[in-house]
């Protein structure tokens, strides 16, 4: 059972978007992942109104004072196991606005954060490669072991190195075929 | 419908008519934060205030500055009339700063007001409120962030006194609370609607919760450093934000800018405002319901960004303004594909503009919904698409032209419906102008140098600007001192002074049509807040 709710867990992870106090540009990135040339639901991340639902919080900005209180009781509000992504420069560290006077800096001043986004904004793409790297280490151990043992029997490939060559001319012409069979199946 | 209106008052000298009415009673300074500078005392500021109003229908309040001065606090009131822009001059003890209100005379002057009394403790006579506007709930009393003596570090919250549960109310009137966490909203702000069945009767809107303190930090930062914290009010239209800045700076150093350099600023502008005008027409389909035209416009945005990413190296904060010019020049072999972009752009423009004449269900849920009369507009200094919408013709780019707007022809799109739907056909339209803009930019763009060095150290002195941002009308005043610090920085955001149009058009509509219309005002509380 729970292996099947890590399994639904990473394969579609139901975020929560809270703005706390960010100048809109991390925001309009996060909604940009959603649209079509970056399209994140493909990976079953799904954008979720209610905190109730959530998985992931996604937090931008630099957490005013005003914000703080809230952010928690958003954070108390998400069902365990949560997991807290902090996305800009002012999310992980407080960034041009640390220090000001209606400013408490950082997210993880306030709740703990799984994993940290930099940039001024990020691009979408490194949200996307961060919130890939927290799925892959919410997978449970067993998959993770499973490529290893994949790999291992590749070994004796490498021991014989003069016959690598060979292989990559074979793929290239099985991979041939695929593309001709599937250009008609495109004009169709 | 489109139209190319005249003010028939745009005439009026309004210097002039201060001088017959209030003359030995006020002094005028000409050529001073702006056309002039009216220097009051004892109250005058209304006199003359009400003279400006009578004798045009177009003078608005842009924005209210308050200025620690030692002993006294200065509040300064910047006034546009329909042709000149001025700042009347008033002070108060610091131990006493009491000042009438203005928001009799002029009622959009309300937020502005607020806003200077929570953040440098001036006591405006007529216009408070119980508790922090921009300010945390729990910020201790007496204390004026603006104020010269108070340190960020110094400042001490009181401890949130312990919740008390609260028995919900039952009946035909209830309070629904917007925010400052809603699925509505992508920033947090808090709008508390009283709704009578499905009828809103009131909106209390309760700002401050993206409120950095940007004036007070750009204090402790050089000119420079400034130049990025400001572009930092607002992620969506940030170059045009570090525009005003610069120049502003530029005026009080009196620099020219070179040519080219003005006309890159010119396509740097046009750019965030494309993207800026997709991304609401955009957002806008999304508060209705209707996401496929949320998604196709998103989609079409997404070659701005790369645009953008092409002519400054990044997606989001161009970073591209600088003191006496700009930090990169446009390549002669970028131009071909910014071109291609536009044109691709401009083709699909026909079916948007089909979409948002022609669509039921734009129709049922934007047309006479959340009308703003051109009375009121006038009334509450209403800026940007939001005035244009409403029929009143106020374009920075048209009545103050910046940069190289002077001279490159464009048209400035006006309706009169004031509704929902004529906001977004203001911006539809303005798309297409700002591809023209662009184009004729490129096809003109003037050879030599995109920056002149200036000093880093700027002399003593005060300036006022205002450029037309996305959102409408941006304002910043800028204090030196004469050294590399400023004494004071003001920004006023278009977002800001729109907020009393949404409470004036929400009364008395049905509760669902209140996310279309405030989509349509293009809110941005990072700017509103700062």
């Amino acid at each position: 059972m729970a292996n099947i709710i890590t399994w639904a867990r990473v394969k579609s992870p139901w975020v929560l978007h809270f703005n706390s106090g960010a100048c809109n540009g991390c925001d309009i990135e996060i909604v940009a992942l959603l649209t079509p040339k970056y399209d994140v639901e493909r990976f079953g991340v799904k954008l979720e109104p209610s905190p109730r639902h959530a998985d992931v919080l996604l937090v931008t900005g630099c957490v005013t004072q005003q914000c703080a209180e809230r952010l928690k009781r958003v954070y108390d509000q998400m069902p365990q196991p949560k997991f807290v992504v902090a996305i800009g420069a002012c999310a992980c560290s407080g960034g041009v606005f640390a220090g000001n006077y209606n400013v408490v800096g950082g997210v993880d001043k306030v709740i703990p954060v799984t994993a940290y986004i930099p940039g001024c904004p990020p691009r979408p793409e490194a949200i996307l490669d961060g919130v890939v790297k927290l799925l892959n280490a919410l997978s449970p151990p067993k998959p993770k072991k499973q490529p290893k043992q994949v790999k291992t029997p590749e070994l004796p490939k490498e021991e014989a190195k003069p016959e690598v060559a060979k292989p990559e001319a074979v793929t290239q012409q099985e991979v041939k075929p695929i593309v001709e069979e599937a250009k008609p199946n495109a004009k169709q | 419908m489109r139209r190319q209106n005249q003010t028939p008052n745009s005439n009026i000298d309004i210097i002039n008519v201060i001088e017959t009415k209030l003359k030995d009673k006020v002094q005028i300074q000409l050529g001073q934060l702006g056309k002039a500078a009216i220097v009051t005392s004892n109250g005058l500021h209304r006199d003359v205030l009400k003279a400006m109003v009578e004798a045009d229908e177009k003078t608005a309040i842009i924005a209210i500055t308050g200025l620690d001065l030692g002993a006294n606090l200065g509040v300064l009131y910047h006034i546009r009339t329909s042709n000149a822009f001025l700042t009347i001059r008033a002070e108060v003890p610091k131990d006493n700063p009491k000042i009438q209100t203005v928001i009799d005379i002029i009622p959009g002057a309300v937020f502005h007001e607020l806003e200077v009394s929570d953040l440098l403790g001036v006591v405006f006579e007529g216009n408070r409120l119980p508790g922090h506007f921009v300010l945390s709930e729990y910020w201790p009393e007496g204390v004026y962030p603006l104020r010269k003596d108070v340190k960020a570090s110094e400042i001490k919250l009181n401890p949130p006194p312990p919740e008390e549960e609260k028995q919900p109310e039952y009946g035909k009137i209830v309070k629904i609370i917007i925010g400052p966490q809603h699925p509505a909203l992508l920033e947090p702000e808090k709008f508390a609607v009283t709704v009578d069945g499905e009828t809103v009767t009131k909106v209390e809107p309760r700002i401050g919760y993206v409120h950095r303190g940007i004036e007070k930090a750009a204090e402790s930062r050089t000119y420079l450093q400034d130049v990025y914290l400001i572009e930092r009010i607002c992620g969506i239209c940030n170059t045009i934000h570090a525009c005003n800045f610069v120049e502003g700076v530029e005026k009080i150093l009196k620099t020219e800018v070179p040519p080219r350099a003005k006309y890159l600023r010119v396509i740097a502008l046009e750019l965030n405002r494309l993207h800026s005008h997709l991304l609401t027409l955009g957002h806008a389909g999304l508060e209705i319901g209707y996401e496929t035209l949320f998604q196709y416009f998103w989609r079409d945005r997404e070659p701005i960004m790369d645009l953008i990413e092409l002519t400054s190296g990044n997606r989001v904060y161009a970073s591209l303004m600088t003191v006496g010019g700009v930090r990169r020049d446009l390549k002669d072999t970028d131009l071909p594909k910014i071109k291609t972009t536009l044109e691709d752009l401009r083709k699909k423009l026909p079916f948007y503009r089909q979409i948002y004449r022609d669509e039921p269900s734009i129709k049922a849920r934007m047309q006479k919904v959340g009308v703003l009369k051109r009375e009121d507009a006038l009334k509450l200094c209403v800026v940007g698409p939001v005035a244009r919408g409403s029929g009143v013709d106020i374009d920075v780019r048209k009545d103050e032209p910046y940069e190289a707007y002077g001279e490159i022809p464009f048209k400035e799109i006006v309706y009169t419906e004031g509704d929902t739907w004529a906001r977004m056909n203001v911006r539809m339209n303005e798309v297409e102008e700002s591809i023209n803009i662009i184009e004729y930019a490129i096809d003109h763009l003037p050879t030599g140098p995109f920056r002149v060095k200036a000093p880093r150290v700027v002399p003593a002195g005060e300036a006022v600007n205002r450029v037309e941002a996305p959102r409408g009308e941006l304002f910043c005043y800028i204090k030196s001192n004469g050294t590399a610090f400023p004494e004071r920085v003001k920004v006023r955001t278009p977002t800001y002074a729109n907020i009393p149009a949404f409470l004036k058009t929400a009364i008395g509509e049905n509760i669902a049509d209140v996310p279309p219309n405030f989509v349509s005002l293009d809110p941005c509380f990072s700017c509103t807040d700062r």
